[in-house]
């Protein structure tokens, strides 16, 4: 977004960062710009408690086979006010196209959401995403009439692929998922922002509250993550820490950030330090 | 009895419909959605899919991820 374009967005939104700074996928409208994760965390109580501070909108979910041995309903929806979120399930487990569109395919027949994360994970060892295979799926699925948000690698190129086939928002990775690093090509991620029609949401990676600042600052729509809320020492304080920062990222983003020069220039003026 | 393969593993049920088999896992009344021999089925017609021997079934759910 160039610089007049952004001060159009700050005139019309006063109180940018906040409930009035909206943003869309596809017929949704939404205030929060933190997609939150359901995994890992230490029990539901601390979960529902880190959901409720960090504002989101959107959860994330996985699809599993139900486990037929034990008894107890671990399914993550029984914790949940029914009707409070938008969910966002994913295609995590999957390694080819046609095993993401199955995935796909469970997850809506639930009734909950057309939405799907597409994650194709090319190995266990960084879960990085398979481009072409993505590509692939979204293709697929977008076909099909689903609203698709593909998790994909930083890579300019094949973001603008994914958006020419039909996805509702572009989620690059940081990082690898769930190693906390944070932006690791940050220049990527501004030029994947620049590039885009659709938003682009920063996912998997991230670490810390600078690291989502950064993102927003970089002018990403949105974040999504999970791990470094769900294990934190406290959840709940650090899904705090990662809402303010998402807001304070989008409103430096908003403001324009003023330009990095390599040498000092006092605020008051040279000649003012001068004693006489 | 019908002899179904569901989630891989092999289980003999008295089950006439996908209704059934579900009710008998005691799986009635949670979130879940299921796929025979590859196709998903939709809750509403649950009664009406008859199972028989030989069928491969996955029951599955919404579980936390990111």
């Amino acid at each position: 977004m160039d610089f007049e374009k952004r001060s159009d967005v700050r005139a019309s939104h006063a109180a940018a960062g906040t409930t009035e700074d909206t943003w869309r996928i596809g017929n949704a409208e939404m205030a929060s710009r933190f997609f939150l994760g359901t995994g890992l965390f230490p029990n539901p109580f601390v979960q529902n408690e880190a959901i409720a501070v960090s504002g989101a909108e959107v959860l994330t979910f996985a699809i599993r086979r139900v486990d037929l041995e034990s008894a107890e309903d671990d399914s993550i929806l029984q914790h949940l006010e029914p009707g409070k979120f938008r969910f966002l399930p994913n295609t995590s487990g999957s390694r080819t196209a046609e095993e993401a569109v199955r995935i796909a395919r469970l997850a809506r027949a639930s009734g909950l959401s057309d939405w799907i994360k597409v994650e194709i994970s090319a190995d266990e060892r960084t879960l990085l995403p398979d481009p072409i295979e993505t590509l692939r799926a979204t293709e697929i699925l977008v076909k099909e009439g689903f609203t698709v948000l593909p998790y994909i690698s930083d890579d300019p190129v094949i973001c603008r692929k994914l958006e020419e086939a039909g996805a509702a928002a572009i989620m690059p990775g940081g990082a690898p998922i769930g190693t906390g690093l944070g932006i690791l090509n940050p220049y990527n991620i501004g030029l994947i922002v620049e590039e885009a029609n659709v938003p682009v949401i920063v996912d998997a990676g991230l670490g810390t509250a600078s690291d989502a600042a950064l993102a927003m600052e970089l002018g990403a729509a949105a974040i999504l993550m999970n791990t470094p809320v769900a294990k934190a020492q406290d959840p709940v304080g650090m899904a705090l820490a990662m809402k303010l920062a998402i807001e304070g990222g989008r409103l430096a983003y908003l403001s324009g950030r003023m330009g990095k020069k390599r040498y000092a220039s006092a605020s008051s003026g040279f000649d003012a330090l001068k004693v006489k | 009895m019908a002899e179904l393969t569901i989630n891989g593993s092999r289980k003999e049920l008295d089950a006439d419909t996908l209704a059934d088999v579900v009710e008998l896992l005691g799986l009635g009344g949670r979130p879940v959605v299921a796929e025979v021999n590859g196709e998903v089925v939709a809750s509403e017609k649950w009664a009406e899919t008859q199972v028989e021997s030989g069928m491969k079934i996955e029951l599955v759910h919404f579980v936390g991820g990111g």
